[in-house]
């Protein structure tokens, strides 16, 4: 047991280090209610590196040169030296934003992101609703919402700190036992939509040459079967795979052989979009006027948060959004002076009647 | 007593001495008229504007419609603040979070990426790493023998009350200290 622990961990770490040569780095979102944003990115260099380059390629998220950008050396609470740098630039409009998006070359370029910006006009109040968008990876995927409870999603995307808050309040019994039941259900969730996502590619691979019983409707009303067929091969799923046998109980033997390539390359598909290459990252947004709803998560100067991680993303958008208003006095003092007006004219009719 | 009627008839005799000439009784009168219609006018200019401003009492549609537009407007104000109050009550509520936490999502391995790591392990992006199959699979076995253990253990300890009853309580005292730290 013992060995096997060790084996773990030193798997795990050696994941962790080929996964941690990106910086960690927060985006900040500052919208003007103009619609112009200044944003601003802050890149650290990981713990522990004695000497770091901010390469493009390892950045997750886009700047160029046209950004004004400022380097320092910090030192960590911990005691350990940070490069850091910061990056700065006022964007006119979201279109901007999204034009750096589209020629994005760091290490989340595979992923769409874009950002929308919306101004209401609601009489006392003007309404603003910033949005970060990231479409989602998968096409035939399923909604999470339809395995997770709404209390189960509110924990499923929380940051940790955040979970252990719950994990700790007044319902800390009903959190905790959240961490295991979700954990299976997730799996049921990532299971089902990696061959929901296999039937769909699959099918438009062979669409001109396949029979009817490998149309997408007839393979769709199969997945159930897939799914358990899948659940219980899982420990030797790859290599049941790799030699056929599960494609032919999938689909048949003379199938199998005609369209292994076909299939082959379905599942290429759908492991290239689960086993995202993709850096997390943070998202901060700072709203003009008072802060009125939000899916984020709120720091003490009512800044909002997000994580991104590649699992939001999988099977639906994941949206960081906020509204905030502003209000329009101008529009107080025109409606008290309207009020007082009809008012004053009906005290007057009845005065006069009287 | 007697004093008293001297000193008036000396104001009286004061007066008839100092009247007014009379030169016109029409003047006068002129005068007078002048003066009353002076005042009457004010009252019709103050009478005019509330008239032109207040005319719309007296026409049914026009004031149904300004008392409508009144309410309406009211109303959606109180519907609004009520929206909005709501949904600050309710972000208020929300658990705040410590700025320094906010690079603590990077963790760099998603939990629920095991499960996929299960079933693609040869399929996982190489980079720069260099595991042999052999290691793979074995860190893939490791991880699913310490889940069914876990998931075990958790059995176990949701069968037995008085367990669960003394690793909750254990639990709730390794908070305490963490916090007291």
């Amino acid at each position: 047991m013992k060995s096997e622990l060790t084996k773990i961990i030193i798997m795990m770490l050696l994941m962790f280090v080929v996964s941690c040569d990106e910086p960690d780095t927060v985006v900040t979102n500052i919208v003007h209610a103009d619609g112009s944003i200044t944003r601003k990115i802050e890149m650290r260099s990981p713990d522990g590196k004695s000497e770091y380059r901010f390469k493009t390629s390892d950045l997750q998220v886009p700047f160029d040169n046209t950004w004004s950008v400022r380097d320092s050396l910090e030192i960590s609470p911990k005691g350990d030296t940070v490069w850091v740098k910061r990056a700065e630039k006022l964007f006119l409009s979201v279109d901007e934003i999204n034009m750096t998006y589209q020629k994005d070359s760091g290490t989340n370029k595979n992923i769409s992101r874009n950002a929308g910006f919306e101004k209401r006009f609601r009489w006392f109040n003007t309404v603003y609703r910033f949005v970060e968008k990231i479409d989602p990876k998968m096409e035939f995927g399923y909604p999470l919402s339809e395995f997770l409870n709404k209390e189960e999603l509110v924990f499923f995307y929380s940051p940790e700190s955040i979970k252990e808050v719950y994990q700790n309040g007044p319902d800390s019994a009903k959190f905790r036992s959240f961490g295991d039941s979700q954990d299976s259900k997730i799996d049921k969730w990532l299971t089902k939509s990696l061959v929901s996502e296999w039937i769909g590619r699959f099918s438009y691979l062979v669409k001109s040459e396949a029979t009817e019983d490998l149309s997408y409707n007839s393979l769709k009303i199969r997945e159930d079967e897939f799914v358990d067929a899948l659940s219980r091969n899982e420990k030797n799923f790859d290599s049941l795979w790799t030699n056929g046998i599960m494609l032919r109980e999938m689909i048949g033997e003379k199938n199998a052989l005609k369209f292994k390539t076909e299939a082959d390359s379905a599942i290429n598909m759908v492991t290239n979009n689960l086993l995202l290459d993709f850096k997390e990252y943070s998202v901060r947004i700072v709203m003009p006027g008072k802060l009125i709803n939000t899916n984020g998560y709120k720091d003490s100067s009512s800044v909002l948060l997000w994580p991104v991680k590649s699992d939001f993303f999988l099977t639906e958008p994941y949206e960081m959004w906020a509204e905030s208003k502003v209000t329009n006095f101008w529009a107080w003092i025109v409606s008290g002076v309207f009020i007082l007006f009809v008012f004053t004219g009906l005290v007057i009719r009845i005065k006069r009647k009287g | 007593m007697g004093k008293n009627s001297e000193n008036h008839n000396r104001i009286i005799n004061l007066l008839r001495a100092s009247r007014p000439i009379f030169n016109s009784a029409s003047d006068i009168e002129r005068e007078v008229i002048q003066k009353i219609s002076q005042k009457n006018r004010s009252e019709t200019v103050l009478s005019d504007i509330t008239d032109f401003l207040f005319g719309w009492v007296y026409i049914g549609w026009v004031r149904r419609s300004l008392i409508t537009a009144s309410v309406v407007l009211v109303a959606y104000f109180v519907w609004q603040q009520g929206t909005i109050i709501r949904q600050i009550k309710y972000l208020s509520s929300q658990p705040v979070m410590i700025e320094s936490e906010s690079r603590s999502f990077q963790t760099g391995f998603s939990g629920n990426k095991a499960m996929l790591l299960k079933l693609f392990g040869n399929k996982l992006p190489t980079q720069n790493i260099t595991i042999s199959k052999e290691q793979m699979d074995n860190l893939l076995e490791s991880v699913n023998d310490l889940q069914t253990q876990y998931r075990e253990l958790i059995k176990l300890i949701e069968e037995d009350p008085e367990l669960k009853k003394y690793l909750e309580k254990k639990l709730t005292e390794m908070n305490r200290t963490r916090i007291k730290l």
